[in-house]
């Protein structure tokens, strides 16, 4: 890192100072300035939608409006003969969808489970920082609600936060149970940390692999259970009875290239965010398939979206090397002791503000030229990695965060000692769909968990409170959704043409694709094709084996 | 930047110098011929294998980490996952060799090893496997991203990733049971009360005391 030798000897001139008079962390009237003047969220790139529930009332990010006023994919005299009849159908593969699917092992129903990568490829795998569960001896689950809701702007659903906070010990419980292992003391207990707005520690982790650990497990669990597992069918629409209840999905097979229309008596859509609609041009943590597809299907038949004006910009992004950017560095970096220092070595912040203010804080250093620029045009700021060993003891880097010291390694970049550059990026979608507190949507036969649904967190959601709520909910959507089985209904696409008579763009959505990945699903072209090559198609639908790849 | 060649399944894209093989692919518009999950290094979607023009010793990668180079040449490497195997508590060498038999046909070739995208030292921890040395293993296998790079090198059908999975999970079964504290319910009680009081302002601002208190 040659180029930023000189703001590299300043960040480290001041260390000491910075060590024994760090910044406060800003006042309220601070942060409201930060906030208002250069949060994405308060910029004023959002709009109204004219279709839909939620014709005129709140706004977009202008990307997402677009989204949620263009056309279905699926071509217009597609049948509604079912290819499939289950009691429950599960959308989405990452952590929502695997707990949903565990909890409904056992109860004599028939499940599937669609997703539209492989079975875990998801934002949950990529979690690094931890899960919130109120274990620590001085704490209780009213504290983890009250940090949550001071967090959330108070804007959070209470019901849902009170469900969520009560939850935190007997998830950690049942995750346990399955095998999944937490980093603890030497004494045995959990190791819990403190995270950005937890006013007791209360974060477990898996070193900062705490979403593979829970992943890997889930997936494993998933696989032994009885579960129907169909991997890389993206879900396309959904089907309603003609009455407004929803009655299953069109799935799309990407290996086949054929669309599968599943008769189900219960939907549980677990789709997650939409990092990758990249606001803004903001770069992204999230998967390839975090593109907001839950929220199109469920907007077409009628569900409300909440807070979806509100985003999360994780404060820290990487923003060199460019090949990582937009990947995250986890939260619980700064919570170990890493401050965020501007290139002349000041320590403008305190590291340990709300999410959504030090993303402010950090755009406002860089617009106002106090950020570093990199060799390729970008800007940041420092994150002042090797202040961690000076303070833990040496070690504790490599020990505690071995996958940022795996990922900078390649680039001959060392974080023990040297500072690495971050960025905010794109990182969790706050709002969603709306859902009562058996994660019921508004639709009748719908149930929604995890990333996807809006309410729990308010504005802004605390670190490791997502993978508490994509658990904790997860389970609960099956719970609700085996109480409260409808009976069969025939598969219509009545909300959807209704829908499309007041369709307003000639773009198709959802995207299933990062747009920058330039890949798509074909489907109005595939619709002809099918008919006309229908028999012989199936020899490129038998097993997937690796090709030798010397072979060519 | 730079331009450089670089070469998939034997056809020539150009890329820039500093971007991933994933990157490449994409604005190749050839984002399909590798398959991607998390384009983060964890989901383990993206296998590949790769050699290069120099003569440099090739091997396997993962295409969403791996920055592209003059010459390269990749090679789509999918693996498909192996079935599942049910966790045991209080498992030992034993137990491990009757549910995978195949544990004891290492032959120390350490082409696992050598494969591993993260870094994680495969052969050895297949040696302390079959020494029952499961609280290692567990701790080799912490940062096992499930790719099956290891698997799909072996000759011998060891299943280096799937044991270590079952032998954490394994280990997971024998974890004591969480002390929740029982908690006086009035006082609980009480305090929801205070916390949920439906006037949205006065609900926030009490939120912040009692974050400060941690009682009422
Ligand atoms: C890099 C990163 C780090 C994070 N760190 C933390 C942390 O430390 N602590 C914390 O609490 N939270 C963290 N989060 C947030 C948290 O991981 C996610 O919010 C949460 O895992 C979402 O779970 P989910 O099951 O709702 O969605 P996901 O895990 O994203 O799963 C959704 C699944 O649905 C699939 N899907 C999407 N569209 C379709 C479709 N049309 N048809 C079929 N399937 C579809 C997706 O491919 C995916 O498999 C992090 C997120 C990221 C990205
Ligand atoms: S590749 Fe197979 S045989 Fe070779 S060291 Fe690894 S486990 Fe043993
Ligand atoms: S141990 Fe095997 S499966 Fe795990 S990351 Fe290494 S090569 Fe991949
Ligand atoms: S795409 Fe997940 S590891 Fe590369």
């Amino acid at each position: 890192m040659e180029w930023a030798k000189e703001s590299l000897e300043k960040v480290e001139r001041s260390r000491e100072t910075r060590l024994h008079q760090p910044a406060p962390l800003p006042n309220e009237k601070e942060s409201e300035n930060i906030l208002k003047n250069f949060h994405p969220d308060y910029l004023g790139k959002e709009r109204t939608v004219g279709v839909g529930p939620n014709a005129g009332d709140q706004k977009f990010p202008l990307e997402l409006a677009d989204l949620l006023e263009a056309d279905s994919p699926l071509p217009a005299s597609h049948s509604t003969e079912p290819d499939i009849e289950t009691d429950v159908l599960i959308i989405g593969g990452g952590g929502a969808g695997a707990a949903a699917a565990l909890s409904l092992e056992g109860l004599g129903l028939k499940t599937h489970l669609a997703t539209k990568l492989r079975l875990g490829d998801s934002n949950t795998v990529m979690a690094e920082g931890g899960i919130q569960a109120a274990l620590a001896e001085n704490d209780t689950p009213r504290k983890h609600f009250a940090d949550a809701l001071v967090g959330g702007h108070g804007e959070n659903k209470t019901d849902l936060l009170r469900i969520l906070c009560e939850s935190g010990p007997e998830v950690i419980q049942w995750l346990s149970k399955l095998g999944c292992l937490f980093d603890r003391n030497s004494d045995g207990t959990f190791r819990l940390r403190g995270g950005g707005g937890t006013s007791v520690p209360r974060v477990l982790a898996c070193r900062d692999y705490t979403g593979l650990e829970i992943m890997r497990v889930l997936k494993d669990a998933v696989r032994l259970s009885s579960t129907n597992i169909l991997e890389e069918h993206a879900a396309v629409e959904l089907f309603d009875d003609g009455n407004s209840t929803v009655t299953g999905a069109v799935l799309y097979d990407r290996k086949k290239g054929s669309l599968v229309n599943v008769s189900a008596r219960a939907v549980i859509l677990a789709t997650g965010g939409s990092g990758q609609l990249r606001l803004q041009d903001f770069p992204t943590s999230n998967h390839v398939g975090a593109t907001g597809d839950g929220l199109v299907l469920a907007y077409r038949q009628g569900c409300r979206l909440k807070f979806l004006d509100s985003y999360q910009y994780h404060p820290s992004g990487a923003c060199y090397p460019e090949a990582l950017a937009g990947q995250l560095v986890t939260e619980a970096i700064r919570s170990v002791g890493a401050q965020v220092v501007n290139a002349e070595g000041v320590h403008f912040i305190n590291e340990m503000a709300y999410r959504d203010v030090l993303a402010g804080a950090i755009i406002k250093e860089t617009r106002e030229g106090r950020g570093v620029t990199t060799p390729n045009g970008k800007m940041g700021v420092w994150l002042d990695t090797p202040m961690i060993d000076m303070q833990k003891g040496e070690g504790t880097l490599a020990k505690q965060f071995p996958g940022l010291i795996h990922r900078f390694e390649r680039y001959r970049i060392d974080p023990v000692k040297t500072p690495i550059l971050i960025y905010p990026t794109l990182h969790y979608q706050n709002g969603g769909v709306s859902v009562d507190a058996q994660c019921r949507t508004e639709v009748n036969g719908l149930w929604a968990c995890g990333e996807v649904t809006g309410g729990l967190h308010g504005k802004n959601r605390l670190m490791g409170n997502s993978l508490l709520d994509i658990l904790v909910f997860g389970r609960r959507a099956a719970q609700s959704a085996k109480d409260h089985l409808p009976e069969r209904g025939p598969l219509t696409l009545t909300n959807l043409n209704q829908f499309r008579k007041n369709q307003l763009k000639p773009k198709y959505s959802p995207v299933f694709f990062p747009e920058a990945s330039k890949m798509k699903l074909e489907l109005g072209a595939l619709e002809s094709e099918v008919k006309i090559t229908e028999s012989p198609s199936s020899e490129q639908t038998g097993s997937f084996e690796p090709p030798d790849p010397f072979a060519r | 930047m730079k331009k450089i060649e670089i070469k998939i399944s034997g056809k020539p894209i150009t890329a820039r110098a500093g971007e991933t093989i994933v990157q490449a692919l994409w604005s190749a518009e050839m984002a399909e011929s590798v398959q991607t999950g998390c384009a983060g290094g964890v989901c383990g979607a993206c296998t590949v294998t790769v050699r290069y023009a120099d003569g440099k010793p090739g091997g396997t990668e993962l295409a969403c980490m791996k920055p592209v180079e003059e010459g390269m040449e990749v090679f789509p490497c999918p693996v498909e996952s192996d079935k599942a195997v049910e966790p045991v508590a209080n498992a030992d060498a034993l137990t491990l060799q009757s549910v995978f038999p195949t544990v004891n046909r290492c032959t120390k070739c350490g082409s696992c090893t050598t494969a591993c995208p993260m870094s994680i030292p495969v052969m050895d921890s297949v040696m302390r496997m079959q020494q029952g040395n499961f609280n290692e293993v567990a701790e080799d296998f912490t940062t096992c991203i499930h790719c099956g790079l290891c698997r799909f090198v072996c000759e011998d059908k060891v299943k280096p990733h799937n044991m270590g999975l079952w032998i954490r999970r394994s280990l997971g079964k024998n974890q004591d049971e969480l002390k929740i504290t029982i908690e006086d319910s009035n006082q609980v009680e009480k305090e929801w009360q205070y916390l949920l009081i439906d006037e949205k302002q006065e609900r926030f601002q009490r939120a912040k005391k009692f974050r400060e208190s941690g009682s009422l």
